[in-house]
């Protein structure tokens, strides 16, 4: 017998010994413990099935952070809804998908953003339609920029989201599944009862400064803020004209001014090649009115989300009391309700003050640990 | 006595005048060379043995034109795609540039490379950034013969087929409204496409004819076959053309890699086998399954996805099922590897699969079976494969024109 068939042999005797105590090892625990599990998991679970996440939010939250939702594996919904950056990106203007598509508008929180009551700068998606909302991120050449079917087929080749979906919605994975799953996600992310101002509104008095509390008598009375910021949202959930400056970058730069192009002509609207400004509602309507009307953005978090407006042109909440002080930008089309309030200074940093109590205490989120793609048996699909 | 000393004496002078007459003649009239039309050359009496004729090597150019084998013509072109000089130069810069890509970083040369031949050299294609592609990368040069493109056959066009690589979401990934925005901000390509095609801006389609108007510019240089067939004889090897006696003959090649292309463009079932990196890379088998989702076969074949069906996926016929394009096999030494999938490295691996009668597979063409060519005959057949490659055909990647915001 040569020295290497001893060997195999050796190393394989090894094993079997090792494997049967492992098991017996395994089984005894089993036995004792067994009383202790969840039940409907005593029998032992395919390893995989163990490792699924063990709700619909959770499926949804590593979907959120999985860049293999968009073509190129670049790009997760997370890239741009940072849950570490108030669920937005804190810069002026979107980043939009990989490289090369860059977005002509700033990204808003997705904090409360489910309870809104139309999606998005322009109210381009009805309340109750979230899953559209997310469709259209993930299919969207600027945003996501990945195909409905190849989606389904990534998710089929990674066992814990294959299990998720069987044990969450009781079937195979399907696109919308995986909408609804996001969706599910998306309805968790809420201001927290730490948030100053909503403490205060339910009660506790201290959970707001002195200054903070002239600054809300402001915003409600002198500075007329309540006027569209009204609500348990603190946005009245329609559509104004500010006179806001536009970013100039949508103009300037040619990869963002490429995707603003490419986003109105694709809603029809006729002078996109000429137009100098983002028109807003208009894109929906073709309404003259509407042009240069964005959706009443919720304060709620506005405190951590700045930049600030559909174009991300001001930096703080000072810049955008500045701004309604001074009556607003100017535009043909503004809103009748925006003129000059007379606030002083100090008034102005009452009001920048009840601002920044709007935002809830910030926890780190880390980073979840994805499932990675595994190989399937060819031919068993 | 007298008289017959004076015969005697008169014989001898006329043996001598004989004499000097003969001897006359052989130096004056003999030492020269005498017109043709005078003297007639004798049969020299053989040295040596006589030869027997050589044995002819191989068909000759007249043989192989006789079976349809010959040099290419001049490129055709559609009728509302005229080839011109500035088309094909726009092309060409459109063939290199990234932008042209979903995600800005991929483009036709990312997996047709001049160097490898206008393949990509894998097994399988590299495809999207994100995914890999099921099939191999096959090249670009000569493709403006053919009638059909991809290995399906799905395209019968240069533009149709350069639509699909642009905006597949395993090729380019790339929003054709998007493209042409894209286009627009790059002043050097609006001046382009404004002279090329006459139309302020740039459109898609443009784009499309004049990636076809380049790639018509990409075909066969310096092909040794071309040069035989077109008189010179030392222009293939006596292997080679050994292997031209065998491709027309025992082994049976031209029954589907007929004609100037080499290629019936028919679809056949050779029973190539799987490429094994589907059992095991999860981003083949995501592609594969997709392929089946996005081709709309019935669930029963979806569920039971485990190769590439080819011609199936047009026709939906199951007898289709592993059929594919008949490559042509002009280039073939510079664009392997071979077959759909890339599952043979090498031409001998090639000719040695079809000389075992191709592979396993219901389906098999009833054509495909042993050949029983011996090792060296095998050799032969490569050797005249191989001269159906001419030069490497190396071009630089032209400058990419820049962006600039353009007016309204």
């Amino acid at each position: 017998m040569s020295v290497n068939r001893k060997l195999i042999l050796t190393v394989a005797a090894i094993l079997v010994v090792a494997v049967t105590m492992a098991g017996l090892a395994a089984w005894s625990s089993a036995s004792v413990e067994g009383g202790a599990m969840p039940s409907g998991l005593n029998s032992p679970a395919p390893a995989s099935l163990s490792a699924a996440p063990t709700s619909v939010e959770e499926l949804g939250r590593l979907l959120f952070h999985d860049g293999r939702l968009s073509g190129d594996g670049s790009t997760s919904c997370a890239t741009c809804h940072d849950p570490n950056n108030s669920y937005a990106d804190g810069k002026p203007l979107s980043d939009g998908y990989s490289r090369g598509n860059l977005y002509f508008r700033n990204t808003p929180t997705l904090l409360n953003a489910s309870r809104m009551p139309v999606y998005d700068w322009d109210g381009r998606f009805a309340q109750g339609d979230l899953a559209t909302v997310v469709r259209d991120h993930i299919a969207e050449a600027h945003f996501m920029n990945l195909d409905g079917r190849l989606l389904v087929e990534r998710m089929r080749q990674v066992p814990e989201y294959e299990d998720g979906f069987k044990q969450h919605f009781g079937s195979e994975v399907s696109y919308g599944k995986v909408l609804n799953a996001l969706v599910a996600y998306l309805q968790t992310l809420e201001s927290s009862s730490d948030n100053p101002y909503l403490a205060y509104t339910v009660g506790d008095t201290n959970a707001l400064s002195s200054q903070a509390r002239r600054g809300m008598e402001l915003f409600e009375g002198k500075a007329g803020c309540v006027q569209c910021h009204s609500g348990d949202l603190l946005s009245d959930g329609r559509f104004h004209n500010l006179g806001v400056p536009d970013n100039s970058q949508i103009f300037e730069d040619p990869q963002r001014h490429i995707t603003f192009r490419r986003f109105f002509r694709m809603f029809g609207v006729g002078e996109y090649v000429t137009m100098r400004d983002d028109p807003g509602l208009y894109a929906l309507t073709a309404n003259d009115a509407d042009r240069g009307k964005f959706r009443t953005p919720s304060l709620l978090e506005v405190a951590r989300t700045a930049p600030y407006m559909h174009g991300g042109v001001f930096d703080s909440l000072r810049e955008v009391v500045e701004f309604y002080n001074a009556g607003g930008g100017s535009s043909s089309n503004k809103d009748a309700a925006l003129r000059p309030l007379g606030l002083t200074d100090t008034e102005i940093a009452d009001l920048v003050a009840f601002l920044e109590s709007l935002g809830s205490p910030v926890e780190a989120e880390p980073e979840p640990d994805l499932p990675a793609y595994q190989p399937r048996t060819l031919g068993v699909n | 006595m007298n008289a017959n000393r004076v015969m005697v004496a008169l014989f001898g002078a006329w043996i001598a005048f004989e004499i000097v007459i003969v001897v006359v003649v052989f130096i004056f009239v003999l030492d020269e060379e005498p017109p043709p039309t005078v003297y007639v050359r004798p049969t020299p009496l053989p040295i040596e043995p006589t030869p027997t004729p050589e044995p002819r090597i191989g068909p000759t150019a007249a043989e192989l034109r006789s079976r349809g084998l010959d040099v290419l013509p001049p490129v055709t072109m559609p009728d509302d795609n005229p080839l011109t000089a500035e088309k094909a130069e726009l092309g060409k810069i459109l063939f290199f540039d990234r932008r042209m890509s979903g995600n800005g970083f991929f483009s036709c040369a990312s997996c047709h490379f001049p160097n490898a031949g206008w393949g990509d050299g894998n097994a399988l294609s590299l495809g999207y950034p994100g995914t890999l592609h099921w099939r191999n990368s096959q090249t670009i040069i000569n493709t403006a013969y053919q009638s059909k493109l991809f290995w399906g056959g799905e395209k019968t066009s240069l533009e149709a087929q350069a639509k699909s690589a642009w905006t597949g979401n395993i090729a380019g990934n790339l929003d054709p409204i998007m493209a042409e925005e894209t286009l627009r901000q790059i002043p050097e390509y609006v001046e382009r496409f404004n002279e090329v095609f006459g139309t302020g801006s740039p459109t898609f389609g443009d784009a499309l004819r004049a990636i076809a108007a380049f790639e018509a510019t990409v075909n066969s240089q310096n092909v040794p076959f071309d040069i035989y067939l077109r008189g010179n004889q030392d222009a293939m090897s006596d292997a080679a053309l050994r292997g031209a006696g065998l491709f027309i003959g025992k082994a049976r090649c031209i029954e589907y890699h007929g004609g100037p292309l080499f290629t019936d463009q028919g679809y056949h079932n050779t029973g190539v086998p799987k490429n094994p990196d589907f059992e095991t890379d999860p981003l083949r088998q995501i592609t594969l399954r997709y392929q089946h989702r996005a081709r709309g076969v019935p669930e029963e074949v979806y569920r039971s996805a485990d190769r590439d069906l080819g011609l199936y996926y047009t026709t939906k016929q199951d007898v289709d099922k592993g059929k594919f394009r008949t490559p042509p096999l002009r280039e073939v030494g510079q664009t392997g590897p071979y077959m759909h999938n890339g599952v043979f490295e090498t031409l001998e691996e090639v000719v040695e699969f079809y000389n075992e009668g191709g592979g396993d597979d219901p389906n098999l063409d009833p054509l495909v079976r042993p050949l029983g060519l011996t090792a060296d005959e095998i050799g032969d057949v490569v050797a005249f494969l191989e001269s159906l490659t001419g030069d490497a055909i190396i071009i630089q990647a032209p400058d990419m024109p820049e962006y600039a915001v353009m007016g309204p």
